[in-house]
């Protein structure tokens, strides 16, 4: 397990699980505008269940490498990626159940479960790890969130509201600080930056390209930089996503997993 | 001293002996028990740290390991060591014998269970003259290069996955170009227990099926240097180093110093055990020489004002003394003999230590001894050197006898 997959540690909070993640507001967080920013952000990605296709490109300092994936969801606890392309890999999908990862391999036809020491290991060749994928630590529940100083408008984007979150003693975080700035014009998150306990910041995401998907206007492009490798990047691209759309009990089973 | 003389002195050291028979018996004894204890123990002790060693060095880790720089702060399929082939054929044109290992990470998986595994590819036949690995299989067969969808694991591995030969393994892992890799192979052999890395994680295939799995085209990332035949590590070290002086080359000593320094610790543990018994008995042998020369003050006296020589009260004293070690070693070995043999054969069960690891190192569910130079030749020439010290004084002290005051004594 490398640092640099560690440091990811959290992202897929926001990208796989998060578009059905949206916690009741909690923790400590007083401040009334702050709560109803962060909940406008968590209900941004809100719905029952998802159905999408997403673009994932992943950049290193040794390779480049873009698949498309289809990424279903349901509840918080359930979601099934299914890679369409390139088509050395297609058909490779990954079924998350609770805190559970399962791999499917078409060409061995065979299920790996992910064991507990290989949860920091990259997801599919990402900047993703598995654990990613089974986080469900959510800001509203797990941290103590305060209104900075605003951002001032900059050439491309208007200002912006920063939030500063620190987790609460027991959360299941391994940030020490999380930085989330929201425009003022669009109230949507713009770029999310995540510190380590010692305050040293360890990624920076970003939000693009907001444009209308299914019923919302969604930032459609997340991008993710490690800050120990600042060349290197993962990208998702969101192609499509439906909400609250109906999707089977049987869709997350090891069966369906195999297709 | 003529022969005659010393026969002479033989015989009345052998007659003083027995004139307090107890007490010679009683030191003839407790040197026959420190003795066959302290054989024992060292033959153990050198059977353990033998095991160890050999494991580490001949199984494992080699005498002299070869990476790129920095590859073991952060192991990675891309820092190779390019022309590996010719590096390892250069140290054999030397004497050494070498064998180059192709290292990368996966996640190995039989039927529900699942584990991180190192992936090691190497030369199945090459790979003997530098690595004992062929020989520590507990089931199974080794590699063979027509088959490369074989996998040889470790012994932890397989009790994990509930794997026995012929069962399937899938391993899924990255490839260079940071696609997806998996494939199906089959276990052809299980090793035995010996470190805890390879009992844990170890899964070695033949180096084609390492290429085509990663996708790989370049060099080694692991070159196994061993000593030259009657070499040392430190030969080993300066070739490796004069051959390749732009990688990292490491002794064993420098790659695994906590077993290193765990080795040094036993021996000096050994020799400090040792010390300590024979202190014990110097003690012993002290005191009944002692005795056995105040007994006999007036005696002593007598022969010297007769004319003895101080020499001669000397050699007789510690004749007296060698005669008494000469017995215990003699019977001491002799009631060692039965144990070692049995202990070199059959061994210890330590059903408690099997696959119970120590500083990385898996040890056996049997211990054995092993008798050698050292283990039979330390005990005795330190019982020998230290009988010779503690005897030293009463024999002195009977030499310097003035005869006069001797014959007074009361």
């Amino acid at each position: 397990m490398n640092k640099n997959s560690v440091s990811w540690a959290c992202c897929v909070v926001f990208l796989v699980s998060s578009i059905v993640t949206a916690p009741p507001l909690a923790g400590e967080t007083t401040d009334p505008e702050v709560v109803a920013l962060l909940e406008r952000v968590d209900d941004l990605f809100r719905g029952d269940s998802s159905e999408g296709r997403m673009t994932m490109r992943v950049k290193t300092k040794r390779w480049e490498r873009e698949m498309v994936m289809n990424v279903w969801s349901q509840g918080t606890e359930r979601s099934l990626v299914r890679i369409e392309s390139p088509p050395k890999e297609k058909g490779v999908a990954t079924l998350r159940v609770e805190n559970s990862i399962w791999n499917y391999l078409p060409k061995v036809d065979r299920t790996i479960k992910i064991p507990a020491s290989m949860m920091g290991a990259s997801w599919m060749g990402s900047h993703l790890t598995n654990d990613d994928l089974v986080q469900s630590s959510r800001y509203t529940d797990d941290y103590s969130c305060e209104l900075g100083e605003d951002v001032p408008a900059s050439d491309d984007d208007g200002p912006r509201w920063l939030i500063t979150c620190a987790p609460d003693e027991d959360a299941p975080v391994i940030w020490g600080q999380v930085e989330i700035e929201i425009s003022k014009s669009d109230t949507l998150p713009r770029t999310t930056r995540f510190f380590d306990d010692d305050g040293e910041l360890v990624r920076t995401m970003s939000y693009l390209d907001v444009k209308s998907l299914g019923s919302r206007r969604l930032p459609t492009r997340v991008l993710m930089v490690p800050a120990d490798e600042p060349n290197e990047f993962t990208e998702m691209i969101y192609d499509d996503l439906k909400l609250d759309v109906e999707l089977s009990e049987r869709l997350f089973t090891l069966q369906s997993l195999k297709r | 001293m003529k022969t005659q003389t010393l026969l002479g002195t033989v015989r009345v050291a052998w007659r003083n002996l027995w004139r307090n028979g107890r007490r010679s018996l009683v030191t003839i004894a407790a040197m026959t028990l420190a003795l066959l204890a302290m054989v024992i123990y060292a033959s153990l002790m050198r059977g353990l740290l033998g095991d160890m060693e050999r494991k580490l060095l001949e199984v494992e880790v080699g005498d002299v390991q070869i990476h790129a720089p920095g590859y073991l702060d952060e192991p990675t399929l891309y820092d190779d060591l390019g022309e590996s082939e010719r590096l390892v054929g250069d140290l054999a044109d030397l004497g050494f014998p070498a064998t180059a290992r192709f290292l990368g990470g996966g996640l190995a998986a039989a039927g529900d269970a699942s584990a991180g595994v190192q992936i090691v590819g190497l030369d199945p036949e090459a790979d003997r003259v530098a690595s004992g690995l062929a020989g520590e299989l507990a089931e199974g067969e080794w590699l063979s290069a027509s088959e490369p969808s074989g996998v040889v694991i470790g012994s932890r591995l397989a009790r994990t996955f509930g794997v026995e030969v012929g069962s399937e393994l899938v391993i899924l892992g990255q490839s260079v170009d940071g696609g997806i890799a998996n494939d199906l192979y089959v276990v052809a052999g299980v090793l035995g227990s010996f470190s805890e890395a390879v009992d844990r994680s170890g899964v070695f295939v033949v180096e084609e099926a390492f290429r085509s799995f990663f996708g790989y085209e370049g060099g080694a990332h692991r070159i196994i240097v061993r000593r030259a035949p009657g070499g040392s590590t430190e030969d080993a070290l300066a070739a490796a180093l004069g051959l390749a002086p732009d990688e990292d080359v490491q002794s064993w000593r420098q790659l695994q110093p906590t077993a290193a320094s765990m080795l040094d610790a036993a021996v000096a543990g050994l020799q400090v055990m040792m010390t300590i018994v024979y202190v014990a008995i110097a003690i012993l042998i002290l005191n009944a020489m002692l005795m056995a020369v105040f007994e006999r003050i007036k005696e002593l006296g007598l022969l010297k004002a007769l004319g003895m020589s101080p020499r001669h009260v000397l050699s007789l004293i510690l004749l007296e003394a060698g005669l008494q070690t000469g017995i215990a070693i003699v019977a001491g070995l002799t009631l060692a003999a039965p144990a070692l043999w049995y202990l070199s054969e059959h061994g210890l069960q330590m059903a408690g230590l099997s696959g119970l690891t120590l500083m990385g190192m898996s040890f056996d569910s049997r211990w054995y001894s092993q008798v050698d130079a050292f283990s039979i030749g330390a005990p005795v020439s330190m019982l020998v050197i230290i009988v010779s010290l503690a005897v030293l004084y009463p024999g002195l002290k009977a030499a310097r006898l003035r005869p006069i005051d001797a014959m007074r004594h009361q």
